[in-house]
């Protein structure tokens, strides 16, 4: 994949706003064909740095190749985009809505019509077409949304927190919708603070904490290279043994069991030991990966 | 451009198409002359009965003259209060209506003679004054003896503030003094009257169609011109505020910046919204040419002549021009202010001073038609932010020279630029904060830094 020439490149782009760095230093690649996870608590640059790859703002140094040019106003028509905050124009209709959206990314024709009915019929909102924005509730209108995002067919889609507010089943359709454009070869921006959605659909991702780079690659590789420290199981007693801070730094309890990320230097087979001897009834003990959530917190806290 | 294209595309048919535009082209010209009429009504109303009004009558032989007089028995067309000072065989019909109107204005009095019996004047008077305060009489004339030798009447009320029924009075004494003066020298005033019928002055416009008569329908079709580019220029500068606070608010701004260049939304707008004015501006002076080429004539034939002076083609092209130019000034500025604020209300009060310049101008409009000429009507109608108005009302009432049309248009598309560099810049900016409204330094900030 590295061979090839990456979708979106940033190279050490930074971007002030008076004193306030937004965006310090980063450099990013996203390939075609997988999903790039721009990860960050809120207010960590996520945001300025798609405004900057769909050339809403300008960086103040550094470079950004899109397709492997420099980016201009036209090549904003491979690009569909999703931003977090968004909106509908409450009084248009909303096939003349996404019309619209589309003639503005150079889409028209008869070919319009067909996809608007597709699309609608693919996100069950076919009998919405002819109804204003103000008449649908919300979920409904970021349906609408997502799909101005991507009627014009973007070689390019840039989707900010795009699960915000949905429910499972609309979450479910929606995520089957942006594996099938993955499948197609398209690049997709995958930008959220919600590590755990991140984690099933991204294949690489960039970590973001005020304005730094504070991780990037491959999800898996991230994941294995922070190793199998974290155990999950299921057990009746032994609360002295998992309160040892030498042996347990963080514990997690969850309806039915418990995960916990084992303290430097300790390990499972310690604790195992220590909850025999503590005569506590081990019905699970299960080796995991840590979540991306524990991966993210143990680097802010070392950045910290 | 062809973004530029749809986004004028769409900006126009979403707004034309809409209910609201179609109601207000049909009812416009009812609405606006409605606000043109309604003050003339309100101002014309006598919202109390008669008035009862005694005189006492010291020379002891006027009562009987001024009551014919004020009753209008013996009205003089010189003498009355006519506020049409030319007159034309022709329009007769209309000619009655207004004499009727004065007619019942005088009959609104009813007089009574208060009697002195012997009384002295103080004592009388502290009669009158009694009946006043207990509402039996509203007022009394006072003609002393000495009346026709050059005294002044004079005129006690319960209020005094009514000018035109002071007017009315005034008139009616005077008449009967006159009457009685000259029936004093053995003149018949039948013979009087027949000599001193006034001259009546009839204006004509002289224009390069030679000479035109002008019965006010002139001075009234400036004034209109006037208006309807003062409203349309204010009702669509609020669409574009509006529609650009709408994009901020919702945010679909992002979307569209991530489309098309701020640039190019922003004059597609502004252009969309333009056409949209031009398309009733166009439905109403087709309607008006409608009405001067066949409804004049009809009202003719049932006896209401209305004169409509004759527009050259030239001055709908020059319409047109400065409507635009003002169109544009103004909604630039207010495409501006939209995008700092972050709510409706706040626009609305930030546009606040726009207003108050856009109506300055419709309001100098009044001294240019008095004095199309005067150095105050030239520098006026240079200045961009009314010239749109003022020199509209200028080429109508008195053509000036076409270097001062062309200089004005040429300051005002200057303008149009600037602001429209200024506001885009600002603009492309101000969209995308959101939380406050942007202050001053900060939009200044924006506009170096973009």
């Amino acid at each position: 994949m590295s061979t090839s020439i990456p979708t979106v490149r940033l190279n050490r782009v930074t971007k002030r706003f008076g004193e306030f760095s937004a965006v310090s230093e980063l450099s990013i690649d996203a390939y075609a064909g997988r999903v790039y996870g721009l990860l960050g608590p809120n207010g960590a640059g996520k945001t300025t740095t798609i405004r900057m790859i769909v050339n809403i703002t300008r960086p103040d140094s550094g470079q950004i190749e899109l397709f492997g040019r420099e980016i201009t106003a036209e090549l904003q028509d491979r690009i569909g985009y999703l931003p977090e905050e968004r909106g509908l124009y409450k009084k248009m209709k909303i096939g003349e809505q996404i019309k619209f959206f589309a003639e503005l990314k150079n889409v028209k024709g008869v070919e319009v019509d067909r996809r608007i009915d597709f699309w609608l019929a693919r996100v069950k909102l076919s009998e919405w077409k002819k109804k204003r924005a103000s008449e649908l509730s919300k979920g409904m209108q970021q349906k609408i949304q997502f799909i101005t995002a991507i009627l014009h067919d973007p070689d390019l889609l840039i989707l900010d927190e795009p699960f915000s507010g949905l429910d499972p089943i609309n979450v479910e359709l929606l995520k089957e919708i942006i594996l099938e454009l993955k499948a197609a070869g398209k690049t997709i921006i995958f930008s959220t603070h919600q590590m755990e959605v991140a984690e099933k659909i991204c294949d690489d991702i960039c970590l973001l904490n005020r304005s730094l780079k504070v991780l990037d690659g491959r999800l898996r590789e991230i994941k294995e290279s922070f190793g199998r420290n974290s155990v999950a199981l299921r057990v009746e007693g032994g609360d002295a043994v998992l309160r040892d801070t030498a042996l347990v730094s963080k514990l997690e309890r969850h309806s039915d069991q418990v995960e916990i990320l084992l303290a430097p230097g300790a390990s499972a087979q310690d604790l195992l030991r220590r909850l025999v001897a503590a005569r506590a009834t081990v019905s699970k003990f299960e080796m995991i990966e840590p979540s991306l959530n524990d991966i993210f917190i143990q680097k802010i806290g070392e950045v910290a | 451009m062809r973004k530029l294209y749809a986004v004028v595309k769409w900006e126009y048919l979403q707004r034309v198409r809409a209910k609201l535009f179609i109601v207000a082209t049909l009812l416009g010209p009812f609405v606006m002359s409605f606000f043109a009429v309604v003050p003339a009504l309100i101002f014309s109303i006598d919202a109390g009965g008669p008035d009862r009004i005694a005189v006492v009558d010291q020379t002891g032989r006027m009562y009987r003259r001024v009551e014919a007089a004020l009753a209008g028995a013996e009205t003089d067309e010189d003498e009355l209060p006519s506020d049409e000072p030319e007159r034309d065989a022709a329009v007769t019909k209309s000619d009655d209506r207004s004499n009727q109107l004065a007619r019942s204005q005088t009959g609104n009095l009813v007089l009574e003679e208060a009697v002195s019996a012997g009384r002295s004047l103080d004592e009388v008077k502290r009669d009158l004054n009694q009946r006043i305060s207990r509402h039996e009489i509203d007022g009394y004339l006072v003609l002393p003896a000495d009346l026709l030798e050059g005294a002044r009447a004079q005129f006690f009320g319960r209020h005094t503030g009514d000018l035109f029924k002071k007017r009315r009075l005034e008139d009616g004494v005077s008449r009967a003094v006159r009457e009685e003066r000259l029936a004093h020298a053995n003149i018949d005033a039948n013979v009087v009257k027949e000599l001193s019928r006034p001259v009546d002055l009839l204006s004509y416009r002289v224009g390069e169609r030679g000479e035109e008569r002008d019965r006010g329908e002139g001075f009234i079709l400036v004034f209109a011109c006037g208006f309807v580019i003062y409203l349309t220029i204010l009702i669509y500068g609020q669409v574009i505020l509006g529609a650009v606070i709408e994009e901020k608010e919702t945010r679909i701004a992002e979307i569209l910046f991530s489309s098309v260049k701020p640039f190019t939304l922003m004059s597609g707008k502004l252009i969309g919204v333009s056409l949209v004015a031009l398309t009733q501006l166009c439905v109403w002076v087709l309607t008006f040419l409608g009405f001067s080429l066949f409804g004049v004539g009809m009202l003719a034939s049932r006896g209401f002549a209305l004169n409509l002076p004759h527009l050259q083609p030239l001055v709908y092209v020059y319409f047109v021009l400065f409507f635009l130019l003002g169109y544009f000034i103004y909604s630039t500025i207010y495409a501006l202010v939209g995008s700092i604020v972050t709510t409706a209300q706040e626009g609305g009060q930030l546009a606040l001073p726009i207003i108050l310049l856009l109506a300055i101008g419709f309001y100098l409009a009044f001294p240019v038609i008095r004095s199309p000429d005067s150095s105050l009507a030239f520098w006026v109608s240079m200045f961009p932010f009314f010239s749109p108005i003022t020199m509209l009302v200028r080429i109508v009432t008195q053509t000036p020279p076409f270097w001062q049309i062309a200089l004005s248009l040429l300051i005002g598309f200057g303008t149009v630029v600037l602001l429209a560099w200024l506001a885009s810049r600002i603009y492309r900016v101000g969209m995308l904060m959101y939380g406050k409204r942007a202050t001053i330094p900060e939009a200044w900030r924006w506009l170096r830094q973009s």
